[in-house]
């Protein structure tokens, strides 16, 4: 008998939970400011959607900071520093060489890049006798590639030695 | 916007190369080292005409080569 009415209760407690199924909290919406952040080498994935507070990035539309929630859209980068807010500890910085950043609904964020390393991989002298052997190529009567090719070294060098000092 | 590279005839594809290849050569001894061994190829072909072998070429260097041709 006792075992009756308790079915009972359960019959009627079971359609107040189906009516009210948006008050379930979730995983997702317990933690809304997060970004999941894949940043991906050919070679190598420094992160792989891990959850990070913000990232900076060098868009060639200008630098930019995303957050949680940020709208729909495809950057591509210039080559320059990217920088990383985790949860906690120090923010993290990766020089990457240029490549895309999507950002996808539902705060997923996708970085591809062909070469990058954390800032702390780069030898000062060695950005600093490229750019000299640059420069000598573009000031020198080189074929019209060549000072392009060396042109676009001379970009990703100042910027590195930019943000290495 | 026109890239400066885009109109000295590169291609996308070449500017993240060669940006890659910079960004590899600034890092320090030991982790440069490790990367520039990935970023090694030694690819070689030959053009087979009337049944005969041609020179055999590599492809690093025929590529050079021909991206100097086009955008000169």
């Amino acid at each position: 008998m006792n075992s009756l009415r308790f079915a009972r209760a359960a019959l009627r407690a079971r359609p107040a939970a189906i009516r009210a199924p948006l008050q379930r909290r979730t995983y997702a919406d317990a933690v809304p400011d997060k970004i999941k952040l894949s940043l991906s080498l050919p070679h190598q994935s420094i992160y792989k959607s891990q959850d990070v507070v913000q990232v900076n990035l060098p868009a060639e539309s200008g630098e930019m900071g995303i957050l949680a929630n940020h709208v729909p859209s495809i950057e591509q980068l210039k080559p320059g520093l990217v920088e990383v807010v985790e949860e906690s500890g120090p923010s993290k910085q990766f020089f990457l060489s240029g490549g895309f950043a999507v950002v996808q609904p539902n705060s997923v964020l996708s970085i591809n890049a062909v070469e990058g390393y954390p800032l702390e991989d780069f030898s000062a002298e060695a950005v600093r006798a490229q750019i000299a052997e640059a420069q000598k190529v573009v000031s020198g009567n080189a074929s019209e590639q060549d000072v392009a090719e060396a042109k676009i070294e001379l970009e990703v060098l100042e910027s590195l030695q930019a943000v290495l000092k | 916007m026109v890239f400066a590279w885009k109109a000295a005839g590169l291609t996308y594809n070449r500017f993240l190369a060669v940006s890659a290849r910079a960004v590899r050569r600034s890092l320090k001894e030991e982790k440069r080292l490790v990367a520039e061994r990935r970023g090694e190829m030694d690819l070689r072909f030959a053009k087979w005409e009337d049944g005969k072998q041609g020179d055999v070429k590599h492809l690093a260097q025929a590529n050079t080569a021909a991206n100097a041709a086009s955008s000169s």
